[in-house]
C-alpha cells in the first residue's frame, strides 16, 4: 500500500513538473503541435487508468473500453459541432453540415442538449456511465466471467462501431464529427486553447489517479481484490459481487468518457473507427506494459506506448505492428507485472508491515 | 385511341396483305406513322416472301433508306447502296443522297418479332425455338397464324414447347381472340412460367372472362413468390451459417479443450486463403491445366501450414501462460498482429486475386432459387469438416483424450493422459481447421491481410452462443446466427441486423451463460 | 428448535439425481458430521443450503422463517450461514489482517464499503480471532501462508462473519495429525454458540468430534445417529465397503 502511495507521489510530481514546464517551453523549444501531442498522451493515460481500475483491481478484462472513451468523445464532439454554428460549408445556423447533406430538416432529439456546455460536461460522464451500467447490470448479474466477459465487451464496442457507421444514427456516419472551430468561443487552434486543454488533461489525469487510488485503497478496494482473486469466497462472505463490479465498472467507464471528451478537441475529429475492437485491445497492452494493478504504471505504459507509436509510425511505419505484436507477446510472457511491478521487484524485499494488533 | 387503332389494324391486316403485293407494301414503309409502319412490317413478315428477312433486318439496323433522286428503296452499307427489292447495285451514295427510314424502339421490337416469325419455318429446330422465344418476348397478334401453322407441323419437343408458350403469350396479347383459347393460354402460361409472367397475367385482370382465373393465379404466384423469398433468405442464412461454422469450429475446439481464446484464429484463416493464392499462382505459372485441382492441392497444404503454426503458438506461448486465459488472449492477439503485418509485408496490403475452379463457378436453380456453386460447395465442405471433427473426437484416441481433458483436466492428468501433448495437438487441429476454412473462404471473400479480422467477432459470438467446446453447439450456433442475421437484414438493414444480433447474444447469455450446449463436466470454481 | 430444516429436497443435473428426497434437520447449537462416499451429494447439499443452486423440489428453511431457496450466496451469508471450502480459499494478494477485515460482520453494501468497518472494533476483533487460530503476523500476505495456515485463516474469517450456522467441508484435509485434533477441539468448542455441519472423510476426525453423524448415500440419508451406531448399520457397511 505504501508502495502505491510512493509511486503515486512520484508520478504526480512528475506530472506537475510537466504541466509547469510545457507552458514555459511552448512556442520556444516546443512547437504547438507537441503540446497537443502530450495532451493526447495524457488522455490515453487517463483511459489506461480507467481500465486498470477494472482489470487490475476487479479482474474484469474489458476489451471494449474504447467504447466508453469514444462515447465521451462523441458527446464532446456534438457540442463542438454546434459551436461551428453557421460557419459550416452549408452555413446552416441550425444543423451541422452532415445533416444538411443528408437533407434533414431539424436536429434529432438527442442533439437537443448539445448546445449547452454545462450539460455536455454532464453527459460526458453520464452517457458512458449509463451504457456501462446497463451492460454491466446484465453481464454481472448473469455472472458472465473471464474470457466470456472479455468477448462480449468486444462485441459491445463492435456493435457500437457498426451502429455509428450508419448515417441514420445521426452522428455523421462514416466521417464522424470534425471541422470543429472553437470551444467556449476560443479557437481550438489558438496556443492558449491548446495549453488550456493540455492543462485540463493533466488535471483530469491527476484527479483520475487520485479517485482510483481512493477507491482501491478503501475497504471497497479490498472487496474488489477479493472478487478478483477469489470471487466465490467473496460471495460466501456476504458480498454481492455483481454490485461491486457494477460500481467500479461504471466509475471506470465515466473516467474513460472524460478522457475521450478531452481527446476530441485536441485531435479535432472523432469517427466510428475509434470504436474498433483493436483500439480497445491496445489499451490493455498499455496497462499490461506499465503494470496491472498499479494505476501509475497504467498511465506510464499508455504514454510510453503512445510515444513509441508516434515515433515509429513516422520513422518506420511498417515496423509498428510488428513492435506492437511483439510487445503483447513479450509483456505477457516475461513482464507479467509490467514495468512498475518489475522495478518494485528489483528493490530489496519489503519489510513485513506492522499492523497495529 | 391507340389501342383501338391497333385492333383495327390487326383486323384489317390479313385482308390488306392479300390485297397488296410485297413490293407495294415495302415501298410504303417510309410513309405514315410508326403504327402504320408497324402494320406494314407485320404484313411483310406474314407474306412469306423470301426477301422479307433481308429487308426487315436492314430496317431494324437503320440501313434502309430512300434515294432522294428517284424514290427507290435501297439498303445502304457504307458508301454502297443496293436496291432493296431487286438486289441490284444502286451505285455509290453519300449521306446527302438518301433519306433513311426512321425506326423507334417500339418499331424495332416489332421488327424483331416479325423477323422471329420468319425463323419459325427454318429447318434447324434450334432456330425455330429461338424464333418462338422472340415472338414470346415481343408478342404480335398478327403472327398468330404463322405460329399455328408452325405448331401444326412441329415435331421437335423443345421447339414445340417454345412455340406453345409463344402462342399462348400472343393469344393473351390479343384480347379479341376466342375466349376459350385465351383461357387455355392463361393456364398454360401460369403453369409454365409462373412468377416471371406476373405482368402478363395481371394484364388479364381487365378481361371479363379471364379475370377470375388471372386473379387466382396471381394470388398463387404471390404466395409462391413469398415462399421463394423466404427460401432465398433461408438459403442465404444457411450459406452464411456455413461460413460462420468454418470460421468458428476450430476456435470452439481450442477454447473448449485448452480453455484459451486464440485471437490469432482469424489470421490463421487468412493464411489458409493466402496458401490458396500461392498455390494458384504456381499453377498459373507452371501447370495451368491443374487449375481445377488448385483447391484440392491447397487444402492439405493449408492444413499442414496453419496447423504447424498453431502448434508453434501453443508450444512457444500458450503453454507458458497456462491457467491465465486472459493473458493468453493478449499474447495471441500479439501473434495476430504480427501475422497480419507479415502478410502485408510479403504480399502487399491489397486484395489478391483467387479464382474459382470451373466446378465452383456458375450456379444452379432449385425451386426458383439461384444457388451459386461456390456457396453450395462451401456448405458441403463445412458439413464435411464438421463430420471429420466429429469422427476425430468420437473415434480416435486423441478425440477421447480431448474429451477427457475438456471435462476434467486434473482427472485426465491423473489417469496418465499427457495433457500437454493433447493441448498442443488440439491447438494444431484447431489451427489446421482454420487453414481449411481459409481455403474455402478464399472462394467468396477478398483475400487481403484483413480477412481474418472480419470473422473474429462473429466467430466468437458463435462460440459463446453455441457453447465452447461443443461441436453441436457450434453447428447450431453458426446456423442460428447465420439465418437469424439474414432474416433480420430485410427488416432492419445489414448493419442494424448485426447490431441486433449482438444485443441478442448479450441478452441470451444472461439466461445461459455457458451457451446453447454447455459442455458437461465439473465446473471449475475460482 | 431447528436452525436448518431440509425437507424432501431433490436436485438433478442432466438427468443425474445428485440429491434425492433429502430430509435433514440441524438443531440450534448442534454439531453434526456428515459422511458418505464420493458422489453422495455432500457438496451439492452445501450448494443448496447456501443458495448457490436451487432445488428442483422440496424446501430449505433457515431458523424456520427464512426460505433459503429465494436467496443467493451473499444473501444466505448475510443471514448467518458461513461456508468453508474443501480447498482453502483466502484472498492471496491481501494480508492476513485484511482478509479478516473483509470477513468481519457488518454492512455489505457498496456504499458502506467505501467507508469501511469501524476501525477500533475491527482491530479488536482481528486480534481476538488471530489469537484463536494462532496466526501471529497480520501483515503477512495470505498467499505466503502454508496450506494449514490458510485453513486456519479461513476458519478465522468464517468466525469473523459471526455466523449462526457453519458449513465446513473437509477441514482436516491437508492438515497434520496435531492440527486435525486441534481443529476438532475448536469445532467442539464452537458448537453451542454456533450450529455446525461438518462434511468429512477422515473417520478419526469424525470420532474426535464426538457428535451425531448422518450418512449420505446417493443424495439420500442412509442412517443417522452416534458414530458407533451408524458404523454398525449393515447398509452403511455395505455402501462403504462395497459389495
Amino acid at each position: 500500500m505504501r508502495q502505491i502511495n510512493r509511486n503515486m507521489a512520484v508520478f504526480l510530481s512528475g506530472l506537475f513538473v510537466l504541466t509547469v514546464a510545457i507552458p514555459l517551453m511552448q512556442g520556444q523549444v516546443l512547437p504547438d503541435y507537441a503540446v497537443q501531442l502530450v495532451g493526447k498522451y495524457l488522455c490515453y493515460a487517463l483511459l489506461a487508468v480507467s481500465l486498470d481500475l477494472v482489470w487490475g483491481y476487479a479482474g474484469i478484462l474489458s476489451l471494449g473500453h474504447a467504447a466508453f472513451f469514444t462515447l465521451g468523445a462523441y458527446v464532446m464532439g456534438m457540442h463542438l459541432m454546434r459551436e461551428i454554428g453557421a460557419r459550416g460549408v452549408y452555413a446552416n445556423p441550425e444543423l451541422p453540415d452532415f445533416m444538411v447533406f443528408l437533407n434533414w430538416d431539424s436536429l434529432p432529439w438527442f442533439w437537443g442538449a448539445s448546445d449547452s456546455f454545462a450539460v455536455t460536461l454532464l453527459l460526458v460522464v453520464a452517457v458512458p456511465g449509463a451504457l456501462a451500467f446497463i451492460f454491466g447490470w446484465f453481464a454481472f448479474r448473469a455472472r458472465v466471467n473471464g474470457v466470456y466477459l472479455s468477448i462480449i465487451t468486444q462485441a459491445m464496442t463492435y456493435a457500437l462501431m457498426l451502429a455509428f457507421f450508419r448515417n441514420e444514427m445521426g452522428f455523421g456516419g462514416n466521417n464522424g464529427l470534425t471541422d470543429f472551430k472553437d470551444l467556449l468561443g476560443i479557437p481550438l487552434s489558438s496556443p492558449g486553447m491548446r495549453l488550456g486543454l493540455f492543462i485540463a488533461s493533466a488535471l483530469a489525469l491527476a484527479a483520475g489517479l487520485l479517485i482510483a487510488r481512493a477507491i482501491t485503497q478503501s475497504h471497497l478496494g479490498r472487496v474488489l481484490v477479493g472478487v478478483r482473486d477469489a470471487e466465490s469466497r467473496t460471495r460466501f462472505l456476504g458480498y454481492r459481487v455483481e454490485e461491486y463490479k457494477l460500481f467500479v465498472w461504471t466509475v471506470s467507464a465515466m473516467m474513460a468518457g472524460v478522457a475521450g471528451a478531452l481527446y476530441v478537441p485536441q485531435v479535432g475529429i472523432v469517427n466510428p473507427g475509434e470504436f474498433a475492437p483493436a483500439n480497445s485491445i491496445e489499451i490493455v497492452i498499455w496497462v499490461a506494459l506499465g503494470g496491472r494493478g498499479t494505476l501509475v504504471g497504467a498511465a506510464l505504459g499508455a504514454m510510453v506506448v503512445a510515444l513509441t507509436k508516434t515515433l515509429l509510425t513516422g520513422w518506420l511505419p511498417d515496423a509498428w505492428l510488428y513492435a506492437l505484436g511483439a510487445l503483447f507477446i513479450l509483456v505477457t510472457l516475461y513482464l507479467p507485472r509490467g514495468i512498475v511491478g518489475a522495478l518494485e521487484g528489483l528493490k530489496p524485499a519489503r519489510k513485513p508491515q506492522e499492523v497495529a494488533a | 385511341m391507340r389501342l383501338i387503332r391497333l385492333v383495327l389494324i390487326c383486323l384489317m391486316l390479313p385482308v390488306a396483305a392479300l390485297a397488296q403485293s410485297f413490293d407495294e407494301i415495302a415501298t410504303l414503309l417510309p410513309d405514315g406513322s410508326y403504327e402504320d409502319r408497324a402494320a406494314r412490317v407485320s404484313a411483310l413478315a406474314a407474306s412469306g416472301d423470301p426477301r422479307a428477312e433481308a429487308l426487315l433486318s436492314a430496317l431494324a439496323a437503320g440501313d434502309l433508306a430512300v434515294l432522294k433522286a428517284d424514290g427507290r428503296l435501297v439498303v445502304v452499307t457504307g458508301n454502297a447502296a443496293q436496291d432493296a427489292l431487286t438486289g441490284t447495285d444502286a451505285g455509290p451514295v453519300t449521306r446527302r443522297d438518301v433519306t433513311r427510314v426512321r425506326v423507334n424502339n417500339n418499331l424495332r421490337g416489332q421488327i424483331r418479332a416479325a423477323l422471329g416469325s420468319l425463323g419459325l419455318s427454318a429447318t434447324d429446330p434450334g432456330v425455330r425455338a429461338r424464333a418462338a422465344s422472340q415472338l414470346e418476348a415481343a408478342p404480335d397478334p398478327t403472327q398468330l397464324p404463322a405460329l399455328e401453322k408452325a405448331l401444326g407441323t412441329e415435331t421437335d419437343p423443345a421447339a414445340k414447347s417454345a412455340l406453345e408458350l409463344a402462342r399462348a403469350t400472343v393469344l393473351l396479347s390479343a384480347p379479341d381472340a376466342a375466349p376459350e383459347a385465351r383461357a387455355e393460354a392463361l393456364s398454360l402460361i401460369v403453369a409454365r412460367r409462373g412468377a416471371s409472367a406476373q405482368a402478363l397475367i395481371r394484364a388479364q385482370l381487365d378481361d371479363p372472362v379471364l379475370k377470375d382465373a388471372a386473379a387466382s393465379a396471381l394470388t398463387h404466384i404471390e404466395r409462391a413468390e413469398k415462399l421463394r423469398g423466404w427460401g432465398l433468405t433461408l438459403w442465404q442464412g444457411v450459406s452464411l451459417g456455413s461460413v460462420l461454422l468454418l470460421a468458428a469450429i476450430g476456435l470452439s475446439i481450442t477454447f473448449g479443450v485448452c480453455g484459451v481464446i486464440n485471437m490469432a484464429h482469424g489470421e490463421l484463416v487468412m493464411l489458409g486463403a493466402y496458401t490458396t493464392f500461392v498455390v494458384q499462382e504456381m499453377i498459373r505459372n507452371h501447370a495451368p491445366g491443374l487449375f481445377d485441382w488448385s483447391l484440392a492441392i491447397a487444402l492439405p497444404l493449408a492444413f499442414v501450414i496453419t496447423g504447424a503454426i498453431g502448434i508453434a503458438i501453443e508450444r512457444g506461448i500458450v503453454r507458458k501462460l497456462y491457467g491465465r486465459p486472459l493473458e493468453t488472449l493478449l499474447a495471441t492477439w500479439g501473434v495476430s498482429l504480427i501475422l497480419q503485418q507479415a502478410v502485408r509485408t510479403i504480399f502487399g496490403p491489397n486484395n489478391r486475386q483467387v479464382g474459382n475452379p470451373s466446378w465452383m463457378s456458375g450456379s444452379t436453380e432449385v425451386f426458383g432459387i439461384a444457388l451459386t456453386w461456390n456457396r453450395v460447395w462451401i456448405l458441403l465442405f463445412a458439413l464435411a469438416v464438421f463430420a471429420f471433427l466429429m469422427l476425430v473426437l468420437r473415434r480416435t484416441a486423441l478425440g477421447l483424450q480431448m474429451r477427457a481433458v475438456t471435462q476434467n483436466r486434473a482427472m485426465a492428468a491423473e489417469m496418465g493422459i499427457r495433457t500437454g501433448r493433447v493441448d498442443a495437438l488440439t491447438f494444431g487441429l484447431g489451427a489446421g481447421i482454420a487453414g481449411l476454412a481459409g481455403v474455402a473462404l478464399s472462394q467468396i471473400d477478398n483475400v487481403s491481410p484483413n480477412l481474418g479480422q472480419g470473422y473474429i467477432v462473429d466467430s466468437f459470438m458463435v462460440v459463446v452462443f453455441g457453447g465452447a467446446g461443443s461441436l453441436w453447439g457450434t453447428l447450431a450456433g453458426a446456423f442460428t446466427l447465420g439465418i437469424a442475421g439474414k432474416l433480420a437484414e430485410p427488416l432492419a438493414g445489414a448493419m442494424l441486423a448485426k447490431v441486433l444480433i449482438l444485443i441478442f447474444i448479450i441478452l441470451f447469455i444472461q439466461k445461459r451463460p455457458r451457451g446453447l450446449f454447455p459442455t458437461r463436466g465439473r465446473a471449475v470454481e475460482g | 428448535m431447528s436452525i436448518l430444516n431440509i425437507d424432501n429436497v431433490s436436485k438433478s443435473f442432466d438427468g443425474f439425481r445428485a440429491i434425492n428426497d433429502l430430509n435433514l434437520a440441524i438443531a440450534k447449537g448442534e454439531l453434526r458430521a456428515i459422511i458418505g462416499p464420493n458422489g453422495a451429494g455432500k457438496t451439492t447439499m452445501m450448494d443448496l443450503i447456501t443458495g448457490k443452486i436451487r432445488p428442483d423440489q422440496g424446501t430449505l428453511f433457515f431458523d424456520t422463517t427464512h426460505d433459503l431457496t429465494r436467496l443467493d450466496e451473499a444473501g444466505t451469508a448475510r443471514l448467518g450461514i458461513g461456508r468453508k471450502f474443501q480447498k482453502p480459499t483466502v484472498i492471496e494478494s491481501l494480508t492476513v489482517g485484511e482478509n479478516i477485515d473483509l470477513a468481519l460482520a457488518g454492512p455489505r453494501g457498496v456504499w458502506s464499503a467505501l467507508r469501511g468497518p469501524d476501525r477500533a472494533t475491527a482491530s479488536r476483533e482481528r486480534a481476538r480471532l488471530l489469537d484463536l487460530v494462532r496466526l501471529a503476523d497480520p501483515g503477512r500476505l495470505a498467499g505466503e501462508l502454508s496450506h494449514g495456515q490458510k485453513q486456519w485463516l479461513e476458519i478465522a474469517m468464517l468466525l469473523a462473519q459471526e455466523p449462526r450456522l457453519l458449513l465446513v467441508d473437509e477441514p482436516a484435509a491437508g492438515m497434520t495429525d496435531a492440527e486435525t485434533m486441534r481443529t476438532a477441539d475448536l469445532l467442539r468448542d464452537l458448537a453451542g454458540e454456533h450450529s455446525i455441519v461438518v462434511v468429512e472423510h477422515d473417520m478419526d476426525f469424525v470420532r474426535a468430534l464426538n457428535c451425531r453423524v448422518t450418512v449420505l448415500h446417493q443424495g439420500h440419508v442412509l442412517a443417522e445417529g452416534p458414530l458407533d451406531h451408524v458404523s454398525a448399520n449393515p447398509e452403511v457397511i455395505d455402501v462403504y465397503l462395497g459389495r
